[in-house]
């Protein structure tokens, strides 16, 4: 659950930032000859929402209604009484409380002139009490609009990079702020939450490999285990609506065969996208590459097995790898900026 | 105990699918909703939509979204048939096209993905969420267990909250101690939201940079989870010594948390226990307070979700039963002092209801110097 710091800070999001995303959006859609795109937004699916609006519906859920020009309006299943707290963290035109978003979004788009097609992002995954009412009024052709969002979504622009970057440096200092003798998981986690909710963050997920002597499976810790003598911790953090997955192995007494690992998976990370840094240290057991092109923070746009689609220069996205090594499995991760020509650019 | 409640639940929904008739159940969750995926096969997604095929008899399939999920899945638990896709809905719907002649159900609405829901098992989805719903509503005892060690827990984390209010700290600094103490308590998993400052506060919301000053309320619900169980508790404190008026607003959202407890017994309605803590602010004179203009419910069912059934709200005439976990909490805005939280979590016995939050009901205060 979200429980961390949910600001909007002018400086570091700038008004401008968020309406050129609208802008480009808003092209797209009249290009497609679309007449409303209709977004939704929920703890698990904030990030399409949160990109063009920074809005973050912590527990609760929304619909954004885009039109082609002007200003987006905001259904939100919360009271009147939050309208302030959402102004004060979002940049949005009109926001309306509703007791259904499904059937106020069919009335919104079921008042514009003509008959226009209404964009869906995401229209298979729409949870069916929200499109449930948008279906059967039956007075709009709904088509999923997934790809039209995902061709403004990425490349990053660069205040999403430093945002990024922020949450980066946020789970460097949580993992920094690990007691070098801890034996449980219990220590790591909570140490790792104090410094990064202290620093700002908006969500800390962890995920945990207890002992990479037994597995290499980050699990979610519910309770407390031992810590065998290497570990490994996912962080992701979010910071501002932006994401940062960061991926370590941890020991008292980190191997050197580590160093060697950690140098070659930066090369190959930079050149992602291009020529690989040289032969591995060890097997590569697994990787993933995770972007944002939707509503979720991440969605996985590479990995061993698939997909194998071409991710453009500039996206922002994060890295995961594991290595088997000859001494054991290594796993590390970081945001990564897909390079292009040249290589790419890591941010943790 | 996480491993007897699996087997326990189990072994329920096994016997209830049995009842209805039904062979396979497909049970969508997602980290927002992930009660009924919890309840149904034990899993809590951290990311992405997943998908059990939850047989009567015999494995369950699961389909995740995330490698790195599908890869924790199986290594909690060994005998699932894990498999990941970018694509789960797809992925699920095909495999729904290969069953043939079998008696499937889907569940649940709230988590049911618009493309499986338009599909063969749109007619199911009503009848087999409320199987899943009548089986989550009245706990066990093992779940009375857990959601018992859950209210300690709130306890001790509103401690810790109290030692964190301090004059000149932001509130998110108030949450990141209290989170660090659950995750050191090896608490995965808590909602909290607060609120700070005089009469201009309408409500709670997550935490802002506002930093704390004397003569305020400060307001929070902590709803900390153990072993997937929720349970929550409310209170307000001030920074410094209460004012009369404070004084004033807390004995009547005491005396209204009160008599709400006393409405908590088998057999009465969700609505009478709103309806006797409405009642008191309506003796005093609030009873504009207790309108949607001001606030939400005046509690709401607790267990695998923050937020569950039955809303205790006037018109919900779900009956009580035994075996069912709530808090009660009269939480909304005065106009004297502003948003105001009190409330308990509670357990429907045989008999009545038992408190199961610890933390004395007073009005609490820190130093403001």
């Amino acid at each position: 659950m979200r429980r961390g710091l949910i600001s909007w800070s002018r400086d570091e999001v700038p008004v401008s930032v968020l309406e050129s995303r609208l802008a480009a959006l808003q092209a797209r859609m009249r290009e497609e000859d679309l007449g409303a795109m209709l977004l939704y937004t929920s703890f698990a699916r904030p990030s399409a929402v949160a990109w063009l609006t920074h809005f973050v519906p912590y527990w609760n859920e929304g619909l954004l209604a885009v039109l082609p020009t002007g200003a987006p309006t905001l259904l939100a299943a919360f009271s009147k009484r939050m309208h302030g707290w959402i102004r004060s963290v979002s940049h949005v035109g009109e926001v309306r409380s509703v007791s259904n978003l499904g059937r106020e979004a069919a009335d919104l788009v079921g008042r514009l002139p003509g008959a226009p097609r209404i964009g869906v992002l995401e229209l298979d995954t729409l949870p069916w009490p929200v499109a449930e009412p948008l279906l059967d009024s039956g007075r709009r052709v709904l088509t999923d609009a997934s790809a039209l969002f995902a061709s403004v979504r990425q490349p990053a622009d660069e205040t999403e990079i430093r945002l990024a970057q922020r949450a980066a440096d946020i789970a460097a200092r949580a993992l920094g702020s690990i007691p070098i003798e801890a034996t449980r998981t219990s220590q790591v986690l909570a140490a790792v939450e104090a410094s990064a909710r202290l620093d700002g963050a908006e969500e800390v997920l962890a995920r945990l490999a207890p002992d990479l002597g037994t597995g290499t499976a980050l699990r979610r810790i519910e309770g407390d285990m031992p810590l065998g003598a290497r570990y490994a911790l996912e962080l992701s953090i979010a910071y501002k609506a932006a994401w940062a997955r960061v991926v370590r192995s941890l020991s008292a007494n980190a191997p050197q065969s580590w160093r060697r690992a950690q140098a070659w998976t930066s090369q190959w990370a930079t050149g992602i996208t291009g020529v690989a840094g040289g032969a591995p240290p060890g097997a590569i057991a697994f990787w993933t590459l995770e972007a944002c092109v939707g509503s979720q923070p991440f969605s996985v746009v590479g990995s061993a097995i698939g997909p194998r689609g071409t991710v453009s220069a500039g996206t922002l996205a994060c890295y995961s790898i594991q290595l088997q090594l000859q001494d054991g499995p290594w796993l590390s991760g970081g945001p990564v900026v897909v390079g292009g020509d040249g290589p790419g650019r890591l941010l943790a | 105990m996480p491993e007897r409640l699996r087997a326990e639940r189990r072994a329920r929904l096994a016997a209830a699918m049995a009842a209805e008739g039904i062979n396979l159940l497909v049970v969508a969750g997602n980290p927002w909703r992930s009660d009924y995926l919890r309840f149904a096969v034990d899993l809590t997604p951290v990311e992405g939509q997943v998908f059990a095929f939850v047989r009567r008899e015999g494995p369950t399939r699961v389909i995740a979204e995330f490698p790195a999920e599908a890869a924790r899945f199986r290594a909690e638990q060994g005998d699932l048939q894990v498999t990941w896709s970018t694509s789960p809905t797809e992925e699920a719907e095909a495999a729904l096209r290969s069953l043939d002649g079998e008696c499937v159900a889907l569940a649940p609405l709230a988590a049911v993905p618009q493309r499986l829901a338009t599909g063969p098992l749109r007619s199911t989805m009503a009848a087999a969420t409320a199987l899943l719903d009548r089986l989550m509503l009245r706990k066990s005892p093992l779940e009375i267990a857990a959601f018992r060690r859950a209210a300690a827990l709130a306890d001790e984390g509103y401690a810790v909250f109290c030692d964190a209010a301090r004059v000149g700290r932001p509130e998110y600094a108030l949450v990141a101690d209290v989170e660090a103490f659950f995750r050191s308590r090896g608490c995965p998993e808590n909602f909290q939201i607060l609120g700070s400052g005089g009469r201009e506060v309408r409500g709670m919301h997550p935490p802002t940079e506002r930093r704390l000053a004397p003569g305020d309320l400060v307001t929070t619900e902590l709803t900390p989870c153990v072993d997937g169980y929720y349970a929550q508790i409310c209170r307000t404190l001030v920074i410094g010594t209460p004012s009369e008026p404070q004084r004033r607003a807390f004995s009547v959202y005491d005396e209204a948390l009160a008599a709400g407890i006393a409405a908590v017994r088998p057999g009465a309605t969700a609505g009478e226990v709103a309806r006797a803590q409405n009642e008191v602010f309506r003796r005093h004179g609030l009873g504009e307070y207790v309108t949607s203009e001001y606030t939400r419910v005046r509690g709401h069912g607790l267990g695998l979700y923050v937020d569950g059934r039955p809303a205790l709200l006037e018109d919900v005439g779900l009956v009580l039963e035994a075996g069912m976990t709530l808090i009660v909490h009269p939480n909304t805005y005065h106009p004297e002092v502003g948003y105001f939280v009190h409330g308990d979590s509670v357990r429907v016995t045989n008999e009545g209801c038992e408190v199961l939050t610890r933390t004395p009901r007073r009005l609490f205060s820190v130093a403001a110097g």
